[in-house]
């Protein structure tokens, strides 16, 4: 496996796909979560007030916020990059016939396919480093523009936010290499993985999240598990998306059972699939 | 001492899904250290066959033994290096890259990228990206990376697919090579030319089976071999005293010319006896059946071929 590792590790770092995923990324911390956002605080009419004053809400782009922030993107634009990451990684392979290549080289098919979810999860490692990096610097710039001051989190809660980022997007990461495995093509991959994020978590999760039936089935959805797990930060306040339906702890649990899943999932079917032929 | 076997299989067949019957109770013996030809039109099961010997594919009955093991396990993909279909690499890395990739994959010191670029001619290109690679030096990039483990066994699926006359000869020179270093090579191919040219025994595949297996010139053989072609006028004269001399079945007029399924060291008698008829024979050859012509008729019927693979048995 440590073979196909290091092919895949490769294979990673050149790809300039996944940069430009990493790039949209932070780019979206910073010009969205951070920038836009100060900037819409910081310009805005004082005739306009909203319910929370702008003096108020700004404090959420300070550091005391920067974990709430980085996890609030990790649960949407996050989660959406490395969906795609994932699905890139292993539909890739059948696009591109790599497949066959790889797989009449030296090592068996659970471990070409385990040094390459290895692959993805620490890239994936790599990914909320880089988050939580960018995520500080901007609040740093940002409070040190606005001439306020702020508290950073505890190590323990950065700690604490590091595990739930790693843990939350490697999910979302081996949910797209399962549904490229599956379905043998990016565009399909994709497509299907996105629509699941958007339509099934995010909008039924918000629509229908108190209707009786459709709540305890939310209750077993990644998203809203990693929801639970990042309601438990400390914020200063929180966007109204309602109270989360489980608690931090079943959130942890049921995203490791997901991991297992979509780890088994993937190899069961790339070790018993024929690659090529109809 | 017998021979041993790069390559074995015992009635291997797939079916798929689709419920096509690719490769039907397929039995080939390929030996250490042979060019083995494996000749089919498209869509008789070549592909197929080297996709289960690669381990791409699992095999719906029969089993396989190659390079000392089974298909896809570790130890026999260790020793073989494989080109199956499309040399199939990844387009955003150049092609020094993408031998790397395959490297760590199969566990093989980087510094046997260099000497296998070289024996390909890649060289000079070996730093673009391999999807700017022309069809010849795809092709060649996937010699490489089946060379790349330095196996014992090779498995070439249609070789010199895309290459330009150029790029043909120097692969047949490559595969010559590989023989030359005491490698096995199993091709496979729909060329016949190609085939005669490199193989030292070839396979005919036709719809899953195989129909008939020997060296090129015993394939030959069993379609009828060598012919004497003669051209004499007047015509009448002449087919009347060659149907006295030979059995009719012996005689056949095609184009003006007669095709004498004879052996060809009757030539000097039959001469003799024309001319001494007053018959004038303007040319008389020896005409090898084309394996082109073998191919067909081994193609077009494989319950034939297989009949007359079995009475060639005998």
């Amino acid at each position: 496996m440590i073979a196909s590792l290091r092919a895949e590790n490769l294979k990673i770092r050149k790809r300039w796909a996944n940069w430009i995923l990493l790039a949209i990324l932070l780019a979206w911390i910073v010009l969205l979560s951070y920038l836009t956002f100060y900037l819409v605080v910081r310009l805005s009419p004082h005739s306009i007030q909203g319910p929370v004053p702008a003096s108020v809400l700004k404090r959420r782009l300070f550091p005391e916020n920067y974990v709430p922030t980085v996890l609030n993107a990790a649960e949407s634009i996050g989660a959406a990059i490395m969906l795609i990451f994932g699905a890139l990684s292993t539909a890739s392979e059948y696009g591109w016939l790599t497949v066959q290549t790889i797989l009449i080289q030296k090592p068996t098919r659970s471990a070409v396919l385990g040094g390459k979810l290895l692959g993805i999860g620490i890239s994936t490692v790599l990914v909320s480093l880089a988050l939580l990096a960018i995520t500080a610097l901007s609040s740093y710039v940002v409070v040190t523009v606005d001439n306020s001051s702020s508290t950073w989190p505890s190590w323990e809660v950065t700690l604490k936010a590091f595990g739930a980022l790693v843990l939350e997007l490697t999910v979302w990461s081996l949910l797209g290499a399962l549904v490229g495995v599956a379905f043998r093509s990016a565009a399909a991959a994709i497509g299907g993985g996105l629509v699941y994020l958007f339509v099934v978590e995010a909008l039924l999760g918000s629509l229908f999240r108190t209707t009786p039936i459709v709540k305890e089935v939310l209750k077993f959805l990644p998203g809203v598990n990693s929801n639970a797990i990042n309601a438990s930060f400390p914020a200063t306040f929180r966007d109204s998306t309602g109270t989360a339906l489980v608690g931090a702890g079943r959130g942890v649990v049921t995203l490791l059972l997901y991991l297992a899943i979509f780890t088994i999932s993937s190899l069961l079917i790339f070790r018993e699939r024929d690659v090529g032929g109809s | 001492m017998a021979q041993t076997l790069a390559v074995e299989t015992h009635g291997l067949s797939k079916r798929y899904s689709t419920g096509v019957m690719a490769v039907n109770d397929l039995t080939l013996l390929v030996k250490t250290g042979e060019v083995y030809g494996f000749l089919g039109p498209n869509g008789a099961g070549k592909t197929t066959t080297l996709r289960m010997l690669s381990g791409l594919l699992h095999p719906t009955s029969g089993k396989a033994i190659v390079a000392g093991a089974a298909p896809g396990s570790p130890s026999s993909l260790a020793r073989m290096g494989a080109m199956v279909e499309t040399p199939a690499f990844y387009p955003y890395l150049s092609g020094r890259d993408n031998l790397r990739v395959v490297a760590r994959y199969a566990s093989v010191n980087p510094s046997r990228i260099d000497p296998v670029l070289k024996q390909v001619d890649l060289t000079d290109r070996a730093r673009y990206k391999f999807r700017t690679y022309s069809t010849g030096m795809k092709q060649r990039l996937g010699v490489a990376a089946a060379l790349l483990k330095d196996p014992d066994l090779l498995i070439l699926d249609e070789p010199t697919s895309g290459l330009d006359p150029q790029g043909t000869v120097e692969m047949r020179a490559l595969i010559a090579d590989l023989r030359r270093e005491g490698r096995t090579v199993l091709l496979s191919s729909h060329l016949l030319n190609e085939v005669e040219l490199t193989c030292d025994r070839v396979g005919v595949i036709a719809k899953g089976q195989l129909v008939a297996e020997g060296t090129v010139d015993e394939l030959r053989a069993r379609s009828g071999g060598r012919t004497l072609l003669i051209r004499a006028t007047p015509l009448d004269q002449a087919r009347r005293l060659l149907e006295s001399l030979l059995k009719p079945d012996q005689v056949k007029l095609v184009q003006d010319a007669f095709v004498l399924s004879v052996d060809p060291s009757q030539a000097a008698s039959l001469n003799r006896r024309l001319v001494a008829d007053g018959v004038d024979v303007s040319e008389l050859r020896v005409s090898e059946q084309s394996l082109e012509a073998v191919f067909l008729e081994l193609t077009e019927s494989p319950q034939a071929g297989a009949a007359q693979q079995a009475e060639a048995k005998k």
